[in-house]
């Protein structure tokens, strides 16, 4: 009745069947983690940076910067969730889908979790990447089956946020470079004002305020202390639950919002 | 005869004042094929979006094969198969797919929908089609693909929003085939809507041409037709004389001038009046340059009742629309 299930396996069918969106995806991690890893390593900027604060105790800025990327790539690609909705509404599908007896937020919903689904395997791809690459990311403190669980519901409510929130925005618009002139606004100002690159200590004092408050700056924390710490002390737990409880807070009510609108405002 | 489509003052005000549709009242009757006619922006497409509950009336309501469409949206949309203008098939999933899909929207039990999918293919001989990706179809299978997408869950009514357009003469004739097919075979009622006035003529069984908003008259094609009062009978003589001793001609209709040394001759029925218009004027010993016999067609009921021919304003929205399906689709 609810139509979820047949619209999401839609959504995967056709990104499995096209080629080129299937496998610059896959590279794409490979490609940031190399790249990003060398152009902002800030070791670099400061000889002296390697083990201070400056990277929370990282034995190198690749191990440091991990969660970030992890996070801004989730980030990227769940911005694109809604061009797909817009690309319905043009080609036709969506007259098809509103005559039918399925619920209106089922086609939305289907947008963000085959988003969600597709961003796994760049994960998978990013940490094996960041691993082999020379002086790339190491354990220094062991990786356990709960760090994982962490790393993995942080990137999935990232992608959740924001493939829910470019979503909604698309359930309205017609013009697919309305929404992409809206993640060109956006994407560099959340990356960048988030801690995803760079520590609270780099920053200017009004730009962390800031990236305090970004979701960004949430995953990548959680991530990177896991990553750094390996088992955590009763307080690194408490800041991680603090960080993924705000994105499972943030993540709820854009649950709630998304279903509301979706059957309100979704047009042809 | 059970009535399966009721409306009762059905009304749909856009923006505060503009009427679309007016007080609209049609009855349908099961298993019908019943036409809907009416110039762009009479109100056809809305009525029909009411009834398919994609948007809900101002005032008043319709009921549809049981069901209230303001009340019970969903269980109208569960009893209907909606076949729209645009195509809806997704152009990266092949035609099985596509029906698949949609016949899980239904929730028609897997082995039932295989089923359904293969005795539909057959329906509209798309079965060597079936499992190549809808990208490659040329414009009239898309066509076809889509009229049995919306006959995946055994619908009692399917709404079929201008069948044809943009097809050439002979893909629509084919269209027409299949249609009535479906129509014999599966008992549905089909209610369509056509721009095409002689697909009208062709298939519905009653017609209502509508024009702002309203149902101007209803009836079957040939009532319609009859409703003109006469057949024309146009006559070019070779003088103006004869046009005047034309005009004295007992027994007609009316005779009217049309153009130099021409009339127009208005009578009951042009089989039977034809032999008496030449034995007038073999005994009045005129001579004939031309002479033609024109039947109403659909068109001509049309140009009666909305005082405008079909064809006037069909640079509109439709035809854009037409243009964009015509380059989506290989032809």
């Amino acid at each position: 009745m609810s139509g979820l299930w047949p619209l999401t396996v839609r959504e995967l069918k056709k990104w499995i069947r096209n080629p080129t969106f299937f496998f610059t995806g896959l590279i794409q991690p490979i490609f940031w983690i190399a790249l990003f890893g060398s152009a902002f390593d800030i070791t670099k900027f400061f000889p002296s940076a390697s083990g201070s604060p400056l990277l929370s105790g990282a034995p190198n800025y690749i191990t440091y910067i991990v969660g970030g990327v992890l996070t801004t790539m989730g980030l990227f690609t769940a911005m694109f969730a809604g061009t797909q909705i817009i690309f319905d509404r043009r080609l036709g599908p969506m007259g098809r889908f509103l005559s039918s007896p399925i619920r209106r937020s089922s086609i939305v919903f289907s947008k963000i979790i085959s988003s969600v689904i597709r961003i796994m395997p760049q994960v998978v791809i990013l940490v094996i990447a960041a691993y082999l690459i020379p002086n790339g990311l190491k354990f220094v403190h062991g990786f356990t089956v709960l760090d994982v669980l962490v790393l993995a519901t942080a990137i999935i409510l990232v992608a959740f946020i924001f493939s829910s929130i470019f979503s909604v925005i698309a359930t309205r618009m017609t013009n697919m470079q309305s929404i992409f002139g809206i993640v060109n606004l956006v994407n560099l100002p959340l990356m960048f004002v988030s801690f995803a690159m760079f520590s609270k200590e780099m920053m200017a004092n009004w730009l962390a305020d800031i990236a305090q408050y970004n979701p960004v700056s949430w995953s990548a924390e959680s991530i990177r202390m896991v990553i750094i710490n390996g088992n955590l002390t009763a307080s690194q737990w408490m800041q991680v639950g603090r960080w993924l409880g705000a994105l499972a807070a943030l993540a709820a009510g854009l649950l709630l919002l998304t279903a509301y609108l979706a059957e309100k405002e979704i047009r042809d | 005869m059970t009535t399966i489509i009721e409306t009762r003052n059905l009304t749909k005000i856009y923006g505060g004042h503009t009427r679309a549709v007016a007080d609209l009242n049609l009855s349908i009757n099961e298993g019908e094929i019943y036409g809907l006619a009416g110039p762009n922006g009479a109100g056809k497409t809305t009525t029909i979006n009411m009834l398919i509950t994609r948007i809900a009336p101002t005032k008043g309501t319709a009921i549809v094969a049981g069901f209230d469409i303001v009340k019970k949206s969903l269980e109208v949309r569960r009893v209907i198969g909606v076949v729209p203008q645009d195509f809806t098939a997704d152009e990266d999933l092949t035609g099985r797919e596509n029906i698949m899909m949609v016949s899980q929207f239904y929730d028609v039990p897997r082995a039932k929908a295989r089923e359904n999918v293969e005795n539909l293919l057959k329906l509209v001989d798309l079965e060597d089609a079936a499992d190549r990706l809808v990208r490659t179809y040329s414009g009239g299978m898309r066509k076809r693909l889509e009229l049995i997408i919306g006959l995946v869950h055994d619908p009692r009514v399917l709404f079929l929003d201008e069948p044809t357009l943009g097809l050439d003469i002979q893909t629509r004739t084919q269209m027409w085939n299949y249609v009535r097919d479906i129509q014999k075979k599966l008992g549905v009622t089909i209610i369509l809507t056509s721009h095409y006035l002689e697909e009208i003529d062709a298939l519905a069984d009653r017609v209502s041409i509508i024009d702002h908003g309203k149902v101007l008259i209803t009836g079957t094609p040939a009532e319609l037709k009859g409703s003109l009062k006469g057949d024309i009978i146009n006559l070019t003589l070779s003088d103006q004389k004869g046009v005047d001793i034309m005009k004295t001609m007992p027994d007609v209709i009316e005779v009217a001038d049309a153009g130099p040394n021409a009339v127009r001759i208005k009578v009951a029925n042009a089989d039977e009046a034809l032999p008496r218009v030449i034995n007038y004027i073999s005994s009045h010993e005129l001579s004939t340059v031309k002479l033609t016999v024109e039947k109403p067609s659909l068109d001509e009921v049309f140009l009666e009742y909305t005082g405008r021919s079909i064809r006037d304003d069909e640079g509109g929205a439709d035809a854009r629309k037409m243009a964009m399906n015509l380059r989506r689709a290989r032809t």
